[in-house]
């Protein structure tokens, strides 16, 4: 079935109170600000991200570590590594385990990649974040509380269908990484009015699912 | 599709648009929410237990606790209860009949309109020439002592309690032997406005007795101010003064005693101000004002709560 959901899988979901210094530094947190940790890995790296932003919408956290695995979840290091590590720091435990409820109502009612052919072996990520929080909106460069376009294919998939995107809507490219990704993706982040973003998004997954339907074209070559 | 993305929806939407008929799995089953708790407390107001011992014995704003780094809501509300009732008392005209009606000499400044009494103090230090005549013409001169009522910057204070100061102050006054001019009230006044009308009656001392500037609580309260040879250019250093003249502070039967012990010093020193040598009055004060014991006064609560 093609753009059927494709749903993370939270694979662990830890929360450290109060973490040692040296842990906090090794991960990107300030001891002086942060004191509470929680964690999370995920098979689906990308949604994590935005799972990761929506947790700073609704917690006083900073997300201060999150990075994908190499090769992808189908190359984990294990069974609980999935494809990406995701860390918030807060001062306040309460907060970070209300940061962690929000990034877990997001994977499972949001962010997902959706499979773009009927087999399922083709995922896309053609995702609109109608308000930023403070984590991408830095990534990204952009004002917290704008539109986005998160935008994440396979190369060949996805050099088509950014194109697509691109010239559906008024939007303007935040921030391109072509492939390989640590997970061998390729992603894109377009900003424009949240209408805009909608557009370029769903013209990027119509694309996706054009060239899974016929990868080979013109087929004179 | 679940309300909570706008990603899926639109996918669902695209998905239909490209020819995929069969339904979708169901989505997850949406976190449960938790009823709200029967009851909300608030959060706990902290108060210290010697700040409200210190408190029952004045009107200052002490005791009124915290709630986090906040005031307690029934302290904001009484701030601005408090606030109101100033900002009424500033606002408030002396009725232009109000001095005729209780048998005073009514006097002008040169003010035209409220606006301009608040906004033009060098206008209300003077008299307009009408009122200049009329007390040439019908005030008592060359008395010991000018007392003069005026509105100042509350009227509510000089309708209020004005009459009772006047008349305790006078009342002292004549039993120490002093001669005592004409009753009168200015309107639109200011405390330097004593000077022009005690040189124009030939006083040797004059007594502004004015609605003071109200304060948070205080919208009645009265103020004096006394000079010795009052001519224009006494400066604030010529004069002295006592606030806070109604019922919860120093009450006009109390003020006029002390206000006539201070005019009597006056009169034997011959200056006023920095100069006078309050000394030898302490006790003499001491005694006008009463040294029994006075019940702490409690600041009135315009806002009741239930604890």
């Amino acid at each position: 079935m093609i753009l059927e959901p494709l749903l993370p899988k939270v694979l662990s979901v830890r929360h450290i109170p109060a973490a040692h210094p040296a842990l906090l530094r090794s991960y990107g947190a300030d001891p002086e600000r942060h004191v509470s940790l929680g964690l999370v890995t995920c098979d689906q790296d990308d949604p994590t991200y935005v799972a990761l932003d929506e947790a700073t919408k609704h917690a006083q956290v900073d997300v201060v570590f999150a990075k994908s695995f190499y090769a992808g979840a189908a190359h984990a290091s294990g069974p609980l590594s999935g494809e990406i590590l995701g860390v918030i720091a807060g001062a306040d435990p309460d907060e970070v385990g209300e940061g962690l409820a929000a990034l877990l109502r997001c994977l499972a009612h949001d962010a997902c990649f959706y499979a773009a052919n009927d087999a399922g072996t083709i995922a896309v990520f053609p995702h609109v974040i109608t308000s930023l929080g403070h984590y991408l909106s830095k990534v990204a460069g952009l004002a917290p509380g704008s539109s986005m376009a998160y935008l994440v294919a396979p190369p060949i998939e996805f050099t088509v269908a950014l194109d697509a995107a691109l010239k559906a809507a008024a939007v303007e490219p935040a921030q391109i990484d072509p492939p390989p990704s640590a997970t061998n993706f390729a992603s894109a982040f377009l900003s424009g009015a949240q209408p805009d973003c909608e557009a370029a998004a769903m013209a990027f997954a119509a694309a996706v699912v054009d060239v899974a339907r016929r990868p080979i074209r013109p087929t004179a070559y | 599709m679940s309300a909570l993305s706008r990603t899926r929806e639109l996918v669902a939407a695209l998905r239909h648009e490209l020819g995929a008929q069969d339904p979708l799995p169901p989505a997850p089953p949406l976190p449960k929410v938790e009823p709200p708790p029967v009851r909300v407390f608030p959060t706990r107001r902290t108060e210290s237990r010697y700040a409200q011992a210190a408190s029952a014995h004045t009107t200052a704003l002490l005791g009124i606790g915290h709630v986090g780094t906040r005031y307690a809501t029934d302290v904001v509300l009484q701030f601005q209860a408090e606030l109101a009732v100033a900002h009424e008392a500033v606002g408030t005209e002396l009725p232009d009949d109000w001095a005729a009606r209780n048998g005073l000499l009514p006097l002008r400044t040169r003010v035209a309109d409220h606006r301009e009494f608040l906004l033009r103090p060098d206008l209300g230090r003077r008299l307009d020439d009408a009122s200049l005549a009329r007390l040439r013409s019908d005030a008592r001169r060359g008395v010991d002592v000018q007392p003069i009522l005026a509105d100042g910057l509350s009227a509510v204070a000089c309708m209020g309690s004005g009459l009772a100061l006047l008349e305790a102050y006078t009342r002292e006054l004549e039993a120490r032997g002093l001669t005592v001019g004409t009753p009168m009230c200015a309107k639109f006044a200011r405390v330097w406005l004593e000077d022009e009308i005690g040189e124009a009656v030939g006083a040797k001392v004059a007594a502004i007795l004015l609605g003071e500037r109200p304060g948070l609580g205080t919208g009645d309260g009265l103020s004096a101010y006394l000079v010795f040879g009052p001519r224009v250019g006494k400066t604030d250093g010529d004069r002295n003064m006592m606030s806070n003249i109604h019922a919860r502070g120093t009450p006009p039967e109390q003020a006029g005693r002390r206000l006539a012990v201070l005019t009597r010093a006056m009169l034997d020193q011959g200056t006023s101000g920095v100069a006078l040598d309050l000394a030898n009055l302490a006790a003499e004060l001491g005694e006008a004002a009463g040294t029994a014991y006075r019940a702490p006064q409690k600041r009135v609560r315009l806002v009741e709560v239930e604890r």
